[in-house]
């Protein structure tokens, strides 16, 4: 059991603490659409020309191949030096799709895909679940029918972030039309602009835009755009998920100390409806160090599954409780802000930069139900950690 | 880095575990008379040199760290130890020559001092002459046998409860500074950690075999539920004593904000752990010929040992960690 950084850890740190230091966009991230995805491009590209993009993935396909402490550490400088790394337009790209081609494409695949997405020329969106497949992904329903070298999509895709500005969707459907559940699936990958494809905005809760209906009518794809194998793309999709899994909410979970003490700075800025300072007032208070012993304790339990998944080489099984804890601990930060800022949390125009706050308080849900809801993880844990009989 | 035990720690952890299972089990405290360690039992720990971990070897100890010391209490927690455990390897690092000799092997035994309002509350080791105080700004160790303290009913069964209005003026050994607190309230979070754990072990045991309208009660989702919040709680409380450990080890200068953040996990994780482990046992749970309250109990006595919600949170509020 150690807490020691390597020489090498360290320079890593003060180098990329260095650049970030100038390099940091200096205008705010827009809150929504097509600006907001530029926004994201650029960012991603300034990274890429200067040799920090694609912190975890492999140096043979243009990654910087960080072990993860290196990575915790990337993450930790960027939280400090406030830049933008909370999950974006380039998630689905950086974190699923490109990690998904690494272990399953063809070299034609990998060759085409990995630089546009690494310099953020290409974003992609996630085609998994859909309206009766959500937690139960394997019920998916969309088909493909396998014509010549084509493959003809039909069916609908439900909760697709950022579809309308994506340029490729990692695709998964059904190709054995009398499969079940995990059978018979394929992971496709699909260029947006294939005619048939038509995106609906779904505007939720945060007075925005960025979850998507996806519809496909007879829409075809080469089959050279298969990634694994036809009839197999459960096995894909798993490799995607796992990735997740290990490293997903990394930012996330190491940003929500620093907001923890922006929340304590507030406090003592802010003045209840008596007049007191929120700082003063004991609840209030003891929430807050509360929420940051538990921020500590994340940051802990991140550098356990790391350091432990560095070794082994695969994420472990306590992912789950990862992403249980860290969604809990937004939520709770939110509604101890909400309860201090009275009514200024109460006005609220969809704008993140103008409204933090509240933007992250009404976040809490899209986090604690994408990627696995609290409920799943809940069973996953059981299952895989615990060992209890099956509930299904 | 890496954050879990590895190499000699794991055979510290199976040598304590084999050890203790045979000289302290849980079940000890269905018997009367059972609180606290015995002459006979601290002997016995005193010489396989448990006391002395985590003191230095020219003064008799192991010479080994806050790991070894957090590694073996978490072991006393999974069997509901006795706190005088902690209190007697404590109070080798506060006692000098023949005296320290005596408390490593175990021949005398400590009580554990705690101021309470004007009075002292002495807890385990009832017949023993010396009593151990411990605060943030040192320890001191003193000769309680001519003292008159009047024995309290104790809740948990594993602890004893002495009352008494005053405490002598000599001192048979003392301490400055935070370093003796720090052993203790590590060693108390690593107890109530392995506490944490014990029950849910319980609960995960009996929901395998329990069948309630045939089906085990652990393929409901509101028990497997439960047993995952469980998990999720021993686990990041467990996670951050590893690395307030680790820093106390390392001499980082954030060492106690790491580790009030620890014993506040830990005092969380321990009550909420039991709780939950008695409910969802149901009516059994609350017998008492079950571990259960066992549990619960001696998790009451432990949070209010060597930092307390308040005292704990209030110093965490304004404290920074290093990276």
């Amino acid at each position: 059991m150690d807490l020691t950084y390597s020489d090498a850890d360290r320079a890593f740190r003060e180098k990329a603490r260095g650049w970030l230091s100038t390099n940091v966009p200096t205008t705010p991230r827009p809150a929504h659409g097509a600006a907001a995805a530029q926004f994201d491009r650029d960012w991603q590209r300034k990274q890429y020309e200067h040799g920090w993009a694609g912190v975890a993935w492999p140096k043979d396909f243009g990654g910087l191949g960080l072990s993860g402490l290196q990575q915790v550490i990337w993450y930790e400088e960027l939280a400090r030096a406030r830049a933008p790394h909370y999950i974006n337009t380039t998630y689905i790209a950086l974190m699923h799709a490109g990690p998904t081609l690494i272990a399953r494409g063809t070299d034609e695949q990998k060759a085409f895909h990995l630089p546009k997405i690494l310099s953020g020329e290409a974003l992609w969106c996630q085609g998994f679940s859909e309206p009766n497949a959500g937690s139960d992904l394997a019920s998916l329903k969309t088909r493909g029918v396998v014509d010549g070298d084509a493959i003809a999509v039909t069916g609908s895709k439900m909760w697709t972030t950022d579809a309308v500005y994506a340029d490729y969707q990692e695709l998964l459907i059904r190709t054995d039309p009398g499969s079940e559940r995990h059978k018979g699936l394929t992971w496709l990958i699909a260029d947006m602009k294939t005619p048939g494809i038509e995106v609906k905005p779904i505007r939720t809760m945060l007075m925005d835009e960025h979850v998507n209906l996806v519809f496909y009518d007879e829409a075809r794809f080469p089959v050279s755009n298969v990634v694994g194998q036809i009839n197999k793309g459960w096995s894909t999709a798993l490799s995607t998920l796992s990735f997740e899994r290990g490293l997903g909410f990394i930012g996330d979970q190491l940003d929500l100390y620093e907001r923890v003490c922006r929340a304590i700075d507030l406090a003592g800025k802010v003045r209840l409806e008596n007049g007191q300072r929120a700082i003063e007032d004991a609840g209030i208070a003891q929430k807050l160090a509360g929420l940051k012993a538990d921020a500590l304790a994340i940051r802990a339990m991140t550098l356990a599954h790391i350091t432990e998944s560095d070794r082994t080489g695969e994420p472990g099984p306590k992912g789950s409780l990862m992403k249980l804890t860290v969604t809990a601990t937004h939520k709770a930060l939110s509604e101890t802000v909400g309860d201090m800022l009275g009514w200024d949390f109460l006005e609220f125009d969809g704008d993140r930069a103008s409204h933090p706050w509240t933007y992250d308080y009404l976040w809490s849900w899209v986090f604690s139900i994408s990627g696995g809801t609290s409920e799943i993880q809940r069973e996953i844990t059981a299952d895989r950690l615990l060992d209890l009989p099956r509930a299904r | 880095m890496f954050l879990a035990p590895d190499g000699d720690e794991i055979e510290i952890i199976d040598a304590a575990a084999g050890f203790l299972a045979d000289v302290m089990p849980i079940s000890r405290l269905h018997e009367s008379g059972s609180a606290d360690m015995n002459g006979t039992l601290r002997r016995q720990m005193g010489e396989m040199g448990w006391f002395a971990l985590a003191l230095e070897e020219n003064k008799g100890g192991s010479g080994l760290t806050a790991v070894e010391h957090a590694l073996f209490f978490r072991e006393i927690g999974r069997l509901c130890g006795s706190l005088d455990v902690l209190s007697q390897a404590l109070a080798v690092h506060v006692a000098d020559g023949d005296l320290r000799a005596r408390l490593i092997s175990g021949d005398v035994g400590v009580a554990l001092a705690v101021r309470d309002g004007g009075e002292f509350r002495l807890l385990g080791a009832p017949g023993a002459a010396l009593a151990l105080e411990v605060n943030e700004t040192g320890a001191w160790l003193r000769d309680v046998s001519a003292l008159a303290a009047e024995t309290r009913s104790s809740l948990d069964p594993a602890t004893s409860m002495r009352v008494s209005t005053a405490m002598p003026d000599a001192v048979l050994g003392q301490v400055d500074g935070p370093e003796v607190m720090q052993l203790a309230r590590l060693g108390s979070a690593a107890m109530l950690i392995g506490l944490a754990e014990a029950a849910l072990d319980l609960i995960v045991d009996y929901a395998k075999v329990r069948e309630t309208f045939g089906r085990k009660i652990g393929a409901y989702q509101a028990v497997r539920h439960a047993c995952a919040d469980m998990a999720l709680r021993a686990e990041a409380a467990r996670c951050q004593l590893w690395f307030s450990a680790a820093a106390i080890k390392e001499g980082r200068g954030d060492a106690a904000i790491h580790l009030d953040a620890a014993k506040h996990l830990a005092n969380q994780a321990a009550i909420a752990n039991a709780d939950a482990n008695i409910q969802l046992h149901g009516g059994i749970g609350v017998t008492d010929e079950h571990d259960a309250h066992l549990l619960l109990k001696h998790a009451w006595f432990l949070a209010k040992v060597f930092g307390t919600k308040r005292a704990l949170l209030g110093r965490l509020l304004d404290a920074r960690v290093e990276d």
